[in-house]
């Protein structure tokens, strides 16, 4: 990794990645005004895995658009790195539900495509890929398109690509909801795995309870109408974390019964 | 597969031949006129002729030149307003009912104008094909650029894109494949400006070709141009089907990989090749 240039301007150290205060958004459609986000105060610090979580509506994807820079929101004040956010940024990687990739850039292209946008050198872009690919565990990938890889595969470049700009913050949205369960797991050890060795700091948006529980360090649980945050667990289980444990399964009930579930799948 | 596959081939080659013998028959019977409709092997022999004569390649580079200039000049400018259209919406707005306006009115009944305004010289002709090709062209990168993914745009943003790099690595790709498929329209739509164009008046040219034989009663060499053009045609799309898949070699391949595929993968529209005529009719709604 030590190719790797950071292109984001490097963040003040003693500010948080990520603080919010009394964050609001309201979607106004042509039918009426829907409160997607209501007065949401959160502070993430460094290097922290953040799983966020709820059920469709909670306002967790509205959350992570308004970070990203994507949407603006309706009130409130939020900073990263203690800088208001003026739309998006290489500083915040995103990695999305749907496969985003550029279907007309080989794997390597499409890792290289931040560092190429910051107008780097064609040599130590090629560099910087390699090495990611390496890290998402896709080294022989790099010549092949998008249609030729597999859903798994792809959402492991997308994770290269947005790390390829060294973000301070790494924004997902539901990037493995696609995914069929054992492709899924694999997954998450591998993310677990790169947060260990580049320690970025994650958000990561999901619906699924087990995911949110093997993945995060701390789980900010969402609930809807309007979309608030109803629980802020910081979760000490240890790694790796054994889906079957009792303390899991009795976390696990915890939180289904925080987001309105009555008993636990 | 395989010998069902050769059955076919087998049969298509039987009725074509089955076809050229009857009309061979039908024309040396003297049940009709030779003169109006002459035999396959006639037509070959004065096409032959015209061959060694240099003739037919002096009509063909003509007709070719012309093509080749009015169909790049068309779809130069017609991507650039269409990406600019789609970019601008000011422009757009300014634009748009002009460009319907004409549109609407099919490119043939130009070829008059045309003529009167720049005679009968290359520039009339050029100019219609650039004319005809253009509307195809321009419909599709409009839509191609406004309707591509947006998440494309947001993950181009999110990794510093902007300026110049996310409209060359973008957008345009992008809107790539309904270009493609505008382009392809484009090449028939060239084909029939041209002959009409050359029909009207021209000094040489296939078109030319065709009206000098009628004049002279020369119904073999009529269908001589008959062939030329018909294999101008097919040549110019297996050449562009060839070039777009070296170019792009994953222009096409997501509709494929698309069935294993499930999920959101498959409703990534734009990158699915777009039917050509469908865009076209649904042009109204953008107006």
């Amino acid at each position: 990794m030590s190719a790797r240039v950071d292109i984001a301007p490097r963040a003040a150290v003693d500010q948080p990645p990520i603080r919010c205060v009394d964050l609001g958004h309201v979607y106004d459609s042509g039918r009426g005004r829907a409160a997607a986000l209501g007065d949401v105060s959160l502070t993430i610090d460094r290097g922290e895995f953040v799983c966020v979580l709820g059920p469709s509506g909670c306002g967790k994807t509205t959350l992570l658009n308004i970070l990203a820079g994507f949407i603006a929101p309706s009130h409130g004040d939020v900073r990263v790195n203690g800088r208001h956010i003026e739309g998006p940024s290489s500083e915040r990687g995103v990695v999305f539900q749907d496969y985003s990739l550029f279907p007309w850039l080989t794997a390597q292209a499409n890792v290289e495509f931040g560092l190429r946008m910051a107008g780097r050198a064609a040599r130590e872009r090629a560099e910087v890929a390699r090495d990611l690919l390496r890290l998402v565990g896709l080294p022989e990938a790099g010549a092949k398109y998008p249609f030729e890889l597999s859903g798994g595969m792809k959402q492991r470049v997308a994770i290269a690509r947005a790390l390829a700009t060294r973000p301070s913050l790494l924004l997902m949205d539901e990037p493995f909801a696609a995914l069929d369960a054992l492709t899924r797991s694999s997954l998450q050890i591998k993310l677990i795995d790169i947060h260990r060795q580049e320690r970025p700091t994650i958000l990561f948006v999901t619906h699924n309870i087990a995911e949110a529980l093997v993945l995060a360090d701390r789980l900010i649980v969402m609930s809807p109408n309007p979309g608030r945050i109803v629980e802020d667990i910081r979760i000490d289980l240890p790694r790796p974390r054994r889906r079957t444990s009792v303390a899991f399964n009795e976390l696990y009930e915890h939180v289904a019964r925080a987001i309105g579930l009555e008993t636990a799948e | 597969m395989g010998f069902r596959l050769d059955r076919s081939n087998v049969a298509g080659v039987l009725g074509t031949l089955a076809f050229f013998g009857a009309w061979e028959a039908l024309s040396r019977s003297g049940l009709v006129n030779e003169v109006m409709l002459p035999a396959p092997s006639t037509i070959a022999q004065s096409g032959w002729s015209l061959l060694l004569t240099g003739e037919l390649a002096r009509h063909l580079g003509a007709s070719l030149l012309r093509a080749v200039l009015g169909f790049v000049s068309g779809s130069v400018l017609a991507i650039a307003l269409g990406v600019a259209m789609a970019q601008i919406p000011l422009l757009h707005a300014a634009i748009n009912p002009l460009v319907q306006m004409f549109r609407a009115v099919p490119s043939l009944a130009f070829v008059p104008l045309a003529i009167f305004w720049f005679g009968i010289g290359e520039t009339s002709k050029i100019f219609l094909i650039a004319w005809g090709v253009f509307f195809p062209v321009w419909v599709n990168t409009y839509i191609g650029v406004r309707d591509s993914n947006p998440l494309f745009h947001r993950a181009a943003a999110s990794l510093g894109a902007s300026g110049w790099r996310n409209f060359a690595f973008v957008v345009l790709p992008a809107a790539l494949p309904f270009i493609i498929a505008g382009l392809r329209v484009s090449l028939s739509v060239a084909l029939v400006v041209l002959v009409a164009a050359e029909l009207a008046g021209a000094a040489f040219g296939v078109g030319y070709l065709i009206q000098m034989s009628q004049q002279v009663f020369r119904v073999d060499q009529m269908f001589v141009g008959l062939i030329v053009l018909g294999v101008m045609g097919f040549s110019a799309d297996f050449l562009f089907e060839r070039a777009v898949r070296r170019l792009f070699p994953w222009y096409g391949a997501e509709k494929e990989s698309g069935k294993k595929i499930v999920g959101p993968e498959g409703s990534a529209a734009p990158t699915v090749r777009a039917d050509p005529r469908q865009q076209q009719g649904g042009i109204g709604e953008t107006a």
